[in-house]
């Protein structure tokens, strides 16, 4: 069996935030594993699709920098 | 509209309408298999896309006094006009991504087209239809330039699949036949250089990766069916009788 981790296929962890109306607070609703930001958005848009969002965005978990906790998910 | 294309336009959108049934039943295979939860969630609401864009497209057959349920669940398989390309389930994960580019990209190429032009329902049905196509077209390019840059095994099987899509895809896409010039005389449709410059322009480039020349690619006709709109086969009996829904059908009594 080849190495089924997300990392041996490429794929890394982009978190998945947004919003049903225009100026509500963007609140993130989950994370999808991809290989790349192009993939990453269409994975987030089918994956999250029990709303009729305003507005989806994505962003690679690695760009998050954790400013006072380093214990969750963004820390590690 | 002119009486000729009032009598023929309806054929076109069942062309249009069928193969988005198939082309929904080839992706939701792929449901299970693919190669993570993501991509399969993605295939899966794929096929739904496919599924609805078919019912809102046999819907618009009402406005020339058919039915549209005697379209969707009595035909037999061989009276069914989808693409050739669909006729046999995809054999891997790289015929998927294959089809998504030249399939689906010559789907939406053509309903392109056909609401851009002056069918008002399909003026004002298409463009839902269209956004929901631009994630699929995401995906597929996302996944064709992945598959080719790997190069290998996966770049050999994109090819060869794209390969063989492609001609059948093409005479599909461009039918040399009255109807067509009819609906394209009446501006129902763009015309064919059109159509095709709009597709080449789409998948073009990514084709070009796999070192394929789609002004090298000669459309399939031969054996062309005018009743269907295409060359001999038909989608397998199997994926028919999914798509109409037989097994569970029968449950509610015989039908009809």
């Amino acid at each position: 069996m080849t190495d089924p981790s997300p990392g041996a296929l490429g794929e890394s962890v982009y978190d998945v935030f947004a919003r049903k109306k225009r100026g509500e607070p963007l609140r993130h609703v989950g994370y999808v594993d991809a290989p790349g930001d192009a993939l990453a958005k269409v994975y987030a848009w089918k994956t999250y699709d029990e709303e009729n969002w305003f507005e989806m965005c994505v962003v690679p978990r690695r760009a998050v920098l954790p400013v006072n906790r380093h214990d969750g998910p963004w820390g590690k | 509209m002119s009486e000729d294309a009032v009598k023929r336009l309806p054929l076109h959108i069942v062309t249009l309408a069928d193969t988005k049934r198939i082309l929904g039943i080839r992706y939701s295979d792929w449901l299970l298999g693919s190669p993570s939860i993501e991509t399969g969630i993605a295939a899966s609401s794929m096929a739904q896309d496919e599924w609805g864009h078919a019912r809102l497209l046999y819907s618009m057959v009402k406005h020339f006094d058919l039915i549209a349920w005697e379209l969707e669940y009595t035909r037999l398989a061989d009276e069914w006009c989808s693409a050739p390309a669909l006729d046999e389930p995809f054999a891997d994960w790289a015929a998927f991504v294959a089809a998504v580019v030249v399939v689906d990209g010559a789907l939406a190429v053509a309903l392109e087209s056909f609401g851009d032009q002056s069918f008002n329902p399909a003026r004002s049905r298409i463009p839902k239809m269209l956004a929901e196509e631009e994630f699929h077209w995401q995906f597929g390019e996302a996944w064709f330039r992945r598959l080719a840059d790997a190069g290998g095994e996966g770049a050999a099987r994109l090819q060869a699949a794209a390969r063989a899509m492609l001609p059948s895809t093409l005479g599909w896409l461009l039918p040399q036949d009255h109807l067509y010039e009819v609906i394209a005389g009446d501006l129902l449709v763009w015309r064919q250089d059109r159509v095709r410059a709009r597709y080449e322009e789409r998948v073009g480039e990514l084709l070009g990766m796999v070192e394929i020349d789609l002004d090298h690619v000669i459309p399939m006709r031969g054996d062309w069916d005018p009743k269907r709109r295409r060359g001999s086969g038909a989608p397998g009996i199997e994926a028919v009788e999914r798509a109409r829904g037989d097994r569970n059908r029968s449950l509610m009594g015989k039908l009809e």
